[in-house]
């Protein structure tokens, strides 16, 4: 180890012992006791939150809901994301990917908010989509307020980061591969089966990967989009603190929330990796 | 031709949000009314937006320079320097990334609870750093890894102490990395909502976190005129990039 490199690392390590510290602290206010009607906890450390929250179904089922429209939404954006990647990746016209990138990242760059009350107007029942279906004679959908609105929102919301981080992938992934299966014949959707898909999977997994991990940790647009009805596991905690103060009983469903979204990004991992194996690509010289 | 569709989809509330700021009444009415910039003047005219917006700008105005400057030294490390447990050290620094906004977000109310504070302006931008820090890690280790060390030795070799060399030779190479860290950071410190929420108080709240009382109450484009602000921003800003580093480049760093 270079003399130095102690030093060089100091700063970043002092920034995590405080991220570290607070989460220490934060598992320990989980397993205190809260003291209903004040702010201070007591008692000596306790399971039974943790057994509180495991019984509750309030809490089951905010944890299918969160997963299931997770998977949903990620599915949404996989299908959406990856034709624009791919575009994105192979167009030979520089004005189309300046276009498209430009597009993306303004819309990435303009936040959370922005985008959360831009579809709360567009789906709502006076919003620009309901008035353009009235004017065919169509009956106005309830599009927001509900788990539609929501899922809506975060694919929109999560589509240029999954673009951008699965750009990467498709660049590595050489053309000459794809031409030379077209010039021994295969139709362009055979092409992408056998030949781009398999060859994205292992970067796909991994962008799916943080994707899903985002979806999960969806919190601003269930609570503005979803209407009250939508319970997802941000939502719930949110509620826990806000309402009853109860912070050790919310700090216990924030850790099992948290050790949920590291089992997700572990099985994703692995899975990963098992593909990386099978459709071995020479490793990108940049990491 | 299915792109073109998506991005349809992606630009379209953006496009919306910058026509209903200037809607002239509360609904959207086809076809549309003159346009008017009444809404924006209701934002500022509103002391609580006018204070959220201060307190973002100033926590932001600390944060960005703040994560950077924690980043760059960082970022040298891991990228030339070795050590045992880079491996490890390198998971712990992304940390904050993959843990759920909400759980940092209480995590940190508790750690400010502790020493008896609560949510605040501090306690705020202490979170939000440490939230940052791994944007610009990332970023410019990125930008590190394609750059050539050699030139740095040349620069030895002339005689620069390794100082000189690093901010001679490295630094003006690291622009892209620098622009695409401090951009991020500053966006997420302006925008963060969930960690933001736990930790606003009476005295500090941020844009965002003000943004979602108000519509929770109100039911006019006041937030709009804000949307289009931050958007008229991040356009300014992706412009910028644009200019001196070029998207590609930029985004071919991440």
């Amino acid at each position: 180890m270079r003399p130095g490199t102690g030093l060089l690392l100091a700063p970043a390590l002092a920034v995590f012992a405080l991220f570290a510290v607070a989460f220490v602290l934060f598992a320990e206010v989980s397993v205190a006791t809260f003291v209903p009607g004040s702010t201070s906890l007591a008692g000596p450390a306790t399971l039974a939150n943790y057994r509180h929250v495991l019984a509750s179904p309030l809490v089951h089922d905010a944890t299918v809901t969160t997963v299931g429209l997770a998977g949903v939404m990620t599915a949404l954006t996989g299908l959406l994301g990856y034709p624009l990647t791919y575009v994105l990746a192979r167009t030979p016209s520089a004005t189309v990917r300046r276009g498209i990138l430009f597009g993306l990242v303004v819309t990435f760059l303009s936040g959370g908010v922005t985008r959360a009350y831009a579809w709360l107007v567009l789906l709502g029942n006076r919003g620009l989509v309901n008035q353009l279906l009235g004017a065919v004679g169509v009956p106005p959908l309830q599009l927001v307020h509900n788990k539609t609105g929501v899922v809506i929102g975060v694919v929109h919301y999560l589509l240029p980061f999954f673009v951008l981080t699965l750009l990467g992938t498709l660049k590595n992934i050489p053309v000459t591969l794809e031409d030379v299966a077209r010039n021994l014949g295969a139709p362009g959707w055979r092409v992408f089966l056998h030949v781009t898909l398999p060859l994205s999977l292992p970067g796909l997994i991994t962008t799916s990967s943080l994707t899903f991990v985002g979806a999960l940790s969806a919190f601003l647009f269930p609570e503005l989009l979803g209407g009250g009805r939508t319970h997802m596991a941000a939502s719930i905690i949110y509620e826990r603190i806000v309402t009853n103060y109860n912070v050790p009983e919310a700090a216990a469903m924030a850790s099992l929330f948290l050790g949920l979204t590291l089992a997700v990004l572990t099985v994703f991992g692995v899975l990963q990796q098992r593909l990386a194996r099978r459709y071995r690509l020479s490793p990108p010289t940049r990491p | 031709m299915t792109a073109g569709l998506v991005m349809a989809f992606v630009l379209l509330p953006v496009g919306f949000i910058a026509l209903y700021a200037f809607n002239n009444g509360a609904y959207v009415t086809l076809p549309p009314k003159a346009p008017t910039l009444h809404w924006f003047v209701n934002f500022f005219g509103n002391k609580r937006f006018v204070a959220a917006l201060g307190s973002s700008l100033a926590i932001a105005a600390l944060v960005t320079p703040a994560a950077v400057l924690v980043a760059l030294p960082t970022a040298v490390a891991l990228v030339r320097h070795e050590f045992p447990g880079k491996a490890m050290v390198n998971a712990m620094l992304l940390a904050p990334l993959v843990v759920p906004g909400v759980i940092t977000g209480i995590a940190f109310l508790s750690l400010s609870s502790l020493v008896g504070m609560g949510g605040g302006f501090w306690p705020l931008t202490l979170a939000l750093l440490c939230y940052g820090v791994p944007f610009a890690v990332r970023a410019l280790v990125a930008n590190l890894h394609g750059l050539d060390p050699t030139l740095d030795e040349v620069a030895s070799n002339l005689g620069a102490s390794r100082f000189r060399a690093f901010l001679w030779v490295t630094l003006p190479q690291l622009r892209p990395g620098l622009l695409a860290g401090g951009i991020f950071v500053f966006v997420e410190a302006i925008d963060n909502f969930s960690i933001a929420v736990f930790l606003t108080d009476s005295r500090t709240t941020t844009l965002p976190v003000e943004a979602y009382s108000y519509i929770r109450d109100f039911d006019d484009p006041t937030v709009a005129a804000m949307a289009a602000l931050l958007m008229a921003l991040s356009v300014v800003l992706v412009t910028v990039v644009d200019t001196v580093v070029g998207l590609d480049r930029f985004l071919e760093l991440r």
